[in-house]
């Protein structure tokens, strides 16, 4: 890796590099066809996981369908899901909100995540017939849903999840227009035909500018609303209103924050692969990996404070409720869970992110952010398992009287969280071939707007900022 | 109840609620034996006065069968005390002996520990405390007279628990179950109220405390009080006004 | 588009020093004023000490009011040195330029400002200087830790000496400029506080890497700070208001909130007093607006879900207590206004760009933030405490005395008069950081556009 930040060392207090227009088009487009050998047999590999973890999904409701205690682990692909395909389109919303120029070619990749949500969306499924009553033997349990009829946690969320597909791949297809009508001028075979399908006869009016941006900055708010809105409802219905007694009014804050980490993780993963596999080394610079890294390293902060945050307060607090949260999310069983979850996606990650010679390069980056992931997955592990590990009979208590056996996962279990993950990964590797991994009309933007300069001894950019 | 371990003695009180007859004796008690500033009408009106001990009064039913309750609520020595982590200076703590106590000379008066505390039996000293000239010299010699912008509440009657040692010690003994008693519980005429030593298992209060009828108050908080209370045995309902009082 | 032109450096440093080098008439007629008020408050807190906080409406179970509302919401205001200075350059955003030395300034005199509150809330206030330092340690009896109340003055007094020394190395070459345009004891006193500044690149290199070395280290002290204050409330499991774990940012978010308000208010103010008009400029507060925007909707989010989790639990008490904030007279009102204040009114309005790019428009809804965001600390201390649990007996029994409302107006003409005393001897515009941002911003033609850039040297 080393060896590697200092080869690129010289790139990075070089100018960015000036790509005609058209080459930018015809290269871009070009990474759509033509993948490699490796390339197939893993996406084979991971589809074949995928569809095992569909199989395991569907025998385990056939199964254990009737213990809601046993379903901890898929709650916890749920809401880890939700994070890394949910949280990984609000990176292409940067743009529109701070005008950073660094982000623009990353806003494809990071929007192809949005189609991943069908895998969320498919490991909720059982999990919607599984979540227990409101109502428990007369006696309403702590929820949000303090009067709304019974169904509504499980009805809400169903369709805060379908929206938030419909609303990630409506914010990927606007901001997709100029590219499709690229792959109809520069595409052959069945690509061109989509793209002049997908195209509806844009040929770069102002007019069509105009929606175009309106489109973009319209959804986007939509899309982090609703963002926001699923988060909360996992958050709270899927997870703390299963224990009761658990009252962190941070935790969907907090959901959403790790969400938005996970999601800068999944994209730096994505973009490092991209770049390397299909030799796009021209138009994502490193500038975009230093960027990354940063907002990583803010996140990152971000979540140990707001675990600290909810934690502090638990362990001040000392009521009832207090102990017997802390007793069964994190000093119970799972424990080491919990403990190597907060190394994992805090300790370690600071340690890797600190270094700004990391940041300008790429190999410390993605180990970091495969890091996150694990260690996210772990913190929603020993966050949901043990909170549908409570028995029904004591759900609506006002606290937990008796901390339940910690739950370990079945062979089921394990499949499941392969299959899921394989299927994001699947389903982001298959977009790649229908559409450019960089949008094409950013990159040419990115070019545009940033022009290397000399300033008194050294270089510098000159970025404009269009209101 | 009480969880940690002390000494020899872990001191605390059993309140039988169902002995309680409302006569307020523990708290004209209190007041005399521990030199608290007269509660005077203004005081009192204006939510600042001072009562170690009080006798919480409840109605239960309507009229004409209506049916007075009485609760009598002093500080409950918690063993998981909220207010002592929050004080800055550590004027409240936890002793050796299971009390939690406030040492004045320390306390600098933020009232952290009184907004902290459930019970609402923390008290604070507004203004320079006066007596008439004809009570000056009634005040208990053993008791500090406590001075303005400083908390102050229920001690156990901490300067008799001490002289009872000392004498027991003195004389070469432990401390006998009973000979040390607070302020209220002399003065109780029902023995509603027996304070003891919780470590001694043939303690009159420890065998109170193992009666069915325990509870403590505000169980929620999880504060492990040093007080039990026996509820009130009701002919015609299953729980007591101890169970009403506890879940408000 | 910017409305910008070129400047050029001598009348920067003309029109920038005008507070130092030739005082405006009004400047002495207020400062006196100011200070009459200000010693009257000073006496008053004096007759507080010596009679003792009888003199005050606080009553059982309201052990805190006005002093502690007033004290976080200085705390509060605190923040905004630090987001505008410290966050706005790691992020690099070009327009902070001209607020930093005022938001800086706002930081450091506004903790002076809070730390007179606990003190003097206190029942002995004598006692507490120096026993929650750890000062008489003979006695072998330390603070306790464990008391938020002990993080507090830790957590204040680094960030009271973090912002200074902040503001102190931007002020550098401020005072180096100063050094050579006075004479006599003026001369004198900048020339030992300007510390050999010259100007050459060794020291402005020192400069910026002390800056934004400060701003890396100042972060996490900026977000403890708050935090901290937040947990004096949040750990006291007993009130049901309180006990949130969502306060700790929830409070760091409103600080900011109000912080930048009050630097919107400021930067009104001094575009008015010393017609700064070509330096203080609409699309500043423009940006700050839109940052306000984004701030507040924020804000306005864990409002939300503090208010959720409060009903979250579905607890008589914790009901009851939300049912006074919001519906029993005179909480009600206070909600009502709250709400439209802090939120309500100024976000619509920031919407749009001619409210944002208007100064009188701007000045007056920051103004309106500030008193919504102060009766949020009121709403969330006194009702919370006020509250209607088992073994409560005496309810709202607060009402603050003329005594607290004096001590309350003080602290407003204290932070003026300092404000005001600072601006007699030192720019409250860095005039370098002024002459930096005409060079780092140009126009570029793109097309036929011509759009506004800003030059972003090689990290």
């Amino acid at each position: 890796m080393a060896s590697e930040a200092v080869a690129h060392e010289s790139e990075h207090h070089a100018p960015p590099p000036q790509v005609d227009a058209d080459v930018v088009a015809r290269e871009l487009i070009a990474t759509t066809t033509g993948a490699s050998g490796r390339f197939k047999v893993w996406t084979w590999g991971l589809g074949i996981v995928a569809i095992v973890g569909v199989v395991a999904l569907i025998l385990k409701f056939i199964d254990e369908g009737d213990d809601s205690t046993k379903w901890g682990y898929v709650a916890a692909m749920v809401s880890f899901l939700l994070s890394v395909a949910g949280g990984a389109p609000m990176v292409a919303m940067a743009p529109v909100m701070a005008k950073a120029n660094w982000v623009r070619p990353v806003t494809r990749i990071a929007s192809l995540f949005s189609f991943a949500g069908i895998a969320t969306l498919i490991m909720l499924i059982p999990l919607v017939a599984i979540l227990p009553p409101l109502v428990t033997e007369g006696a309403r349990r702590r929820t949000i849903w303090y009067l709304a009829p019974d169904y509504s946690p499980h009805f809400w969320t169903t369709l805060g999840l379908v929206l938030l597909l419909i609303t990630g791949v409506a914010l990927f297809y606007s901001a997709a227009l100029p590219d499709f009508a690229s792959m109809r001028d520069h595409s052959t075979g069945w690509r061109q035909r989509l793209g002049k399908r997908l195209a509806r006869g844009w040929v770069g009016t102002d007019v069509q500018w105009r929606t175009l941006r309106m489109r973009i900055g319209m959804f986007g708010t939509f899309y982090f609303l609703i963002l926001v809105f699923v988060n909360f409802l996992i958050s709270t219905d899927f997870g703390q209103s299963m224990v009761p007694g658990w009252r962190d009014a941070i935790f969907p804050m907090y959901h959403t924050v790790s969400g938005f980490q996970a999601g800068v993780a999944g994209v730096v993963i994505a973009l490092y692969f991209s770049r390397k596999y299909m030799k796009l080394e021209k138009y994502v610079h490193l500038d975009a990996f230093w960027s990354l890294g940063r907002l990583l390293f803010a996140l990152t902060l971000l979540w140990v404070y707001f675990f600290y945050s909810s934690f502090i307060v638990f362990w001040y607090g000392r009521s009832a409720n207090d102990i017997a949260t802390l007793d069964l999310l994190i000093r119970g069983e799972m424990m080491y869970v919990f403990i190597a979850g907060v190394v994992l996606i805090w300790f370690v990650p600071w340690w890797i992110l600190i270094w700004n010679k990391v940041r300008r390069g790429t190999g410390a980056m993605v180990v970091g952010s495969f890091i996150i992931l694990i260690g996210l997955l772990l913190d929603r592990i020993r966050t949901f398992v043990p909170a549908w590990s409570v028995p029904g009979d004591q759900i609506h208590e006002k606290w937990l009287k008796v901390i339940p056996e910690a739950y370990w996962p079945s062979v089921f279990d394990i499949l499941i969280i392969a299959g899921g993950i394989s299927m994001v990964a699947v389903i982001v590797m298959l977009m790649t071939r229908v559409i450019p991994v960089l949008s094409v009309w950013q990159v040419q933007e990115f070019n545009l707007l940033a022009k290397p300069i000399k300033y008194i001894r050294g270089h510098a950019t000159l970025v404009a900022k269009p209101d | 109840m009480t969880t940690a371990e002390f000494g020899s003695h872990n001191w605390g009180m059993v309140v039988d609620v169902d002995k309680c007859i409302g006569c307020n004796a523990c708290v004209i008690a209190c007041q005399a034996e521990n030199n608290i500033p007269i509660n005077t009408q203004d005081r009192v009106e204006r939510a600042r006065s001072i009562s170690w001990i009080r006798v919480e009064r409840y109605w239960e039913g309507d009229f004409p069968d209506a049916k007075a309750r009485f609760i009598p609520i002093m500080c409950q020595h918690c063993e998981n005390a909220p207010c002592e982590p929050v004080c800055p200076v550590y004027a409240t703590y936890h002793n050796s002996e299971g009390n939690n106590v406030q040492v004045y000379n320390r306390c600098v008066g933020t009232r952290y520990c009184a907004n902290a505390c459930p019970y609402i039996v923390r008290f604070f000293n507004y203004w320079e405390p006066v007596w008439p000239e004809s009570l000056r010299n009634h005040l208990n010699p053993d008791v500090t007279v406590r001075s303005r912008g400083i908390m102050e509440k229920c001690s156990f009657c901490v300067h008799r628990i001490r002289r009872g040692s000392r004498q027991a010690r003195s004389e070469g003994h432990e401390v006998v179950d009973g000979a040390i008693q607070t302020a209220c519980s002399t003065a109780c005429p029902t023995s509603a109220l027996n304070f003891g030593n919780f470590n001694d298992p043939n303690s009159k209060v420890s065998k109170m405390k193992e009666d069915q009828r325990h509870y403590t108050l505000l169980d929620q908080f999880a504060t492990d009080p040093n007080v039990i209370y026996l509820a009130k045995i009701d002919a015609d309902k299953k729980v007591g006004a101890g169970e009403a009082a506890t879940h408000g | 588009m910017q409305q910008r032109r070129q400047l050029d450096q001598v009348y920067t440093n003309r029109k920038l020093l005008n507070g130092q080098l030739d005082t405006p008439k009004w400047w002495l007629p207020t400062v006196s004023v100011l200070g009459v008020l200000v010693l009257i408050g000073v006496a008053v807190i004096s007759v507080m000490i010596n009679k003792g906080l009888g003199v005050t409406g606080l009553a059982r179970p309201v052990y805190w009011g006005l002093f502690i509302t007033t004290f976080v919401f200085w705390v509060g205001i605190s923040h905004a040195g630090i987001m505008i200075s410290a966050i706005l350059r790691l992020t690099q955003a070009e327009w902070r330029r001209p607020v930093t030395r005022a938001a800086e300034l706002l930081t450091v005199f506004s903790l002076l400002t809070a730390l007179v509150f606990p003190l003097i809330h206190a029942g002995r206030p004598w006692r507490i200087a120096y026993w929650i330092m750890p000062y008489d340690i003979s006695r072998g009896i330390y603070p306790n830790i464990r008391s938020p109340l002990i993080m507090d003055p830790v957590a204040i007094s680094t960030y009271l000496t973090g912002s200074t020394l902040f503001l102190y190395i931007a002020l550098l070459p401020d005072l180096g400029n100063l050094r050579d345009r006075t004479t006599g004891w003026k001369n004198a006193l900048y020339t030992v506080l300007a510390l050999g500044w010259r100007g050459n690149p060794r020291q402005w290199k020192m400069q910026t890497v002390g800056g934004i070395l400060l701003s890396a280290l100042m972060l996490p002290i900026f977000v403890s700070v708050h935090s901290i204050v937040s947990w004096d409330f949040a750990i006291a499991s007993a009130v049901e208001g309180w006990h949130s774990t969502i306060f700790a940012p929830y409070f760091v978010i409103g600080a900011v909130h109000s912080g930048v308000s009050a630097v919107v208010t400021m930067m009104a103010l001094m575009r008015w007093l010393w017609k700064w008009d070509d330096f203080i400029r609409p699309e500043h507060f423009d940006a700050l607006a839109r940052l306000l925007i984004v701030v507040a909707t924020g804000w306005l989010g864990f409002t939300f879900l503090e208010l959720t989790f409060a009903l979250y639990g579905q607890d008589a008490p914790e009901i009851a207590l939300r049912e006074m904030q919001m519906f029993q007279w005179p909480w009600n009102m206070l909600f009502i206004i709250f709400f439209l204040t802090a939120y309500a009114i100024p976000v619509p309005m920031w919407l749009f760009k001619r409210v944002r790019t208007n100064i009188a428009l701007m000045f007056w809804t920051s103004i309106l933030v500030n008193v919504g965001m102060w009766l949020e600390r009121f709403l969330i201390i006194v009702p919370g405490l006020a509250r209607r649990t088992p073994f409560v007996y005496t309810w709202e029994a607060y009402r603050p005395s003329p005594v607290e409302w004096t001590i309350f107006i003080w602290s407003f003409c204290w932070v003026t008069f300092l404000m005001l005393l600072f601006s007699r001897f030192f720019p409250l515009v860095p005039l370098f950081e002024a002459k930096e941002s005409q060079v780092f911003t140009d126009d570029v033609m793109i097309g036929r556009a011509k759009v506004p850039a800003i030059v972003r040297e090689a990290d």
